[in-house]
């Protein structure tokens, strides 16, 4: 593996699960992709000669030779751009280079039951959950909620795991009463995993409140997704080079792009290593290491994480 | 090193100590000041196969007291069994570990370990310990022991299991046996600000909330490494606070004619590693040895040593339990301080070692 590039693979299958949904099967072009605990997703970076996407989508399966990777991509809008190109481009050979995965929705693996809710596409990490509860001879069960036109999808994609434990309800009809009615019922050292749309996340968490969950027993899962903002331009006082940093690409990239040895570790705005002097504007502060001296001081920005507030950054590079 | 490379036969890390270090060992001790002060912090950077010592270049360090060191630890396991503990849930990565650790061993040194995979049947060789082990990945019952255990007691330094829970880190597994006064079976089960909480001043400038997030998203495949120290009297691997009785009275027999021999420079190569399957962190600790003595034999090594430890934050030295004997070495090091200036990073700047 490249620490930067990640792993090299390609498309090696399309399937279509519903009209707007394609499940693709990833092959790793050397070697093999390490072996991945439940819940984990991958930033997935492919794209077409004007347009590099990076998205980050659950891994649902990885093959026991560890030669392929799986995803389920829904369209999305087209202004989305990644997921939108990906469902209609996304044929086999097209490369895909799996950047990196993390894993920010684990199982509780303390936890005595583990109750899976999820809408939609959300089912995705709870696939991979369900594989590695039934091997270990976990106690758990899944409430699955889609659009009904998508009911025989999503029955179709449950299929190969425990029918006994899996419930798909269509609509949210009737599923105001029949969640609060279920979390109810649930013992108390129950786990909850939540995953959908925002809105989703936000109406199950309310209920599992409302019927006595502790927070600390509800988890939910949201993507960090490694870039977003506003376009914005950098003046490099050193080199006086001049580069734009694009919606969905981070300062740090455009800098690694234009060919600048920017420094950094994590990636992620936990480490305080891609520490850059801010010498004209205002950063957009992201991170998580900064004082908030530091950062009402703005003289320094963490490159990986941060943008800039003011059309144009000048920077000590 | 490879199987030519002799590994020392004898040592003793109790009473009667011994330990001795060829000039290669010493020469490859991953000395903890890159600069003439000291301060606590974060200072981690990726265990890429690369560094300044040679210690730092493999993913697990093997040297010349590998045998003994495991014979140690051998010895400790079987008067105290709860130092190696694991909880149930932390099954997943005990297989992770004997992955990350058989693969990277046989790759770093081929001449001693190797490693063939037939799918699941896996058959392992350790030469310097005289294993030849046929089993079945993911099948403990194919093992002699659980498998961490079986894999711990082949390395040298310690190793925790932390579970990812919560946003938090929680320590629920472990071989423990050349620890600097911690204990497992205190720490086990606590979470990450929890067992850092005696560290002093580093909680109150977030060094740990930083730590804590950082490690938090650390990823599989980009392990990280910082260089910690303390000193201990005697070469004694394990200055466990269930052992206290034993080594803690060592610490007032120091005087200035003795410190050279008695105090020894502890430091602690820390290396962190997210585990794949499990998502845990392996956290592993390895602990080298060196007396003042071998440490004088270094130019740049002992000026910076006594600039340090002269300085100190008194604190720190407090926390590190150095107060009844730092003066006794900051005195043995004073002759070799000329006042020169030393240059950055902590790379011994010569090759050979000339004895006077
Ligand atoms: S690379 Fe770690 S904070 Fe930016």
């Amino acid at each position: 593996m490249n620490p930067v590039t990640g792993y090299a693979a390609t498309i090696s299958s399309v399937d279509m699960v519903a009209p707007a949904l394609r499940r693709f099967v990833l092959s790793c072009t050397k070697g093999t992709f390490p072996a991945i605990s439940p819940g984990s997703h991958g930033i997935f970076a492919f794209g077409n000669e004007h347009r590099i996407w990076k998205n980050a989508y659950s891994i649902v399966n990885r093959s026991e030779d560890g030669k392929t990777l799986e995803i389920i991509v829904r369209r999305a809008e087209p202004s989305r751009g990644g997921s939108d190109f990906l469902y209609r481009h996304g044929k086999p050979g097209l490369n895909v280079s799996v950047i990196s995965i993390s894993n920010l929705f684990p199982i509780f693996r303390t936890g005595r039951r583990h109750l899976m809710i999820s809408a939609g596409i959300g089912i995705t990490p709870f696939l991979s959950y369900m594989t590695e509860m039934q091997k270990s001879g976990m106690d758990y069960a899944l409430h699955h909620y889609t659009r009904p036109e998508e009911t025989s999808a999503f029955k179709a994609i449950l299929s190969p795991y425990d029918q006994s434990r899996i419930r798909v309800n269509e609509g949210r009809q009737n599923a105001v009463s029949s969640l609060s009615m279920l979390l109810e019922r649930e013992p108390i050292t129950s786990h909850l995993y939540v995953c959908g749309p925002d809105s989703f996340m936000e109406w199950v968490r309310q209920t599992a409140a409302e019927a006595g969950y502790v927070t600390a027993k509800v988890h939910s899962e949201r993507f960090v997704s490694p870039a977003g903002g506003r376009v914005f331009e950098v003046r490099l006082a050193r080199s006086g080079k001049t580069i734009t940093v694009g919606t969905d690409e981070t300062l740090l990239e455009a800098l690694e792009n234009a060919g600048i040895a920017a420094p950094c570790l994590c990636r992620g705005g936990a480490c305080g290593m891609c520490r850059v002097a801010v010498i004209d504007g205002r950063p957009d502060h992201r991170d998580h290491v900064l004082t908030a001296d530091e950062r009402d001081g703005g003289n320094v920005i963490l490159t990986c994480v941060s943008r800039s507030l003011s059309p144009t950054l000048t920077l000590d590079l | 090193m490879s199987i030519d490379t002799t590994f020392r036969s004898a040592g003793s890390y109790r009473a009667p100590y011994l330990l001795e270090n060829s000039d290669a060992a010493i020469l490859r001790f991953p000395f903890p000041f890159p600069e003439d002060t000291y301060m606590y912090s974060m200072n981690i950077e990726p265990h890429v196969k690369a560094g300044e010592v040679d210690s730092l270049r493999r993913t697990f360090d093997v040297d010349e007291h590998y045998v003994v060191e495991c014979q140690e630890k051998a010895r400790i396991l079987s008067e105290d069994p709860k130092r190696c503990i694991v909880l149930p849930h932390m099954q997943k990565a005990e297989w992770d570990f004997i992955e990350l650790a058989m693969n990277s061993l046989s790759e770093d040194y081929p001449d001693l370990f190797h490693l063939s995979r037939d799918g699941m049947r896996w058959h392992w060789i350790n030469r310097p310990l005289n294993i030849d082990q046929h089993f079945v990945f993911g099948d403990a019952g194919t093992l002699p022991y659980a498998p961490f255990e079986f894999m711990a007691r082949q390395m040298q330094g310690d190793f925790t299991l932390q579970d990812q829970r919560d946003n938090d880190l929680w320590m629920d597994g472990g071989m423990v046996t050349s620890q600097a006064d911690w204990s497992l079976k205190f720490d086990l089960g606590m979470s990450f600000k929890q067992w850092h909480a005696p560290v002093p001043k580093a909680g109150e400038m977030g060094i740990f909330d930083r730590g804590l997030r950082f490690l938090l998203m650390l990823q599989h495949g980009m392990p990280v490494r910082r260089l910690n120290w303390t000193m201990t009297i005697n070469p004694r691997l394990d200055t466990s606070p269930e052992n206290f009785t034993i080594w803690g009275r060592d610490r007032t027999v120091v005087t200035d004619d003795n410190a050279k021999d008695l105090v020894h420079l502890r430091v602690e190569l820390q290396t962190l590693f997210r585990l794949p399957r499990s998502n845990a962190i392996l956290f592993a600790v390895r602990c080298y040895l060196l007396p003042l003595r071998d440490i004088a034999l270094v130019h740049k090594w002992r000026i910076r040593l006594h600039r340090v430890l002269r300085d100190l934050d008194p604190a720190l030295s407090a926390y590190k339990g150095l107060d009844l004997y730092r003066a006794h070495a900051v005195h043995y090091l004073s002759q070799f301080d000329n006042n020169e200036l030393t240059s950055k990073g902590i790379s011994p700047d010569q090759d050979i070692i000339v004895h006077m």
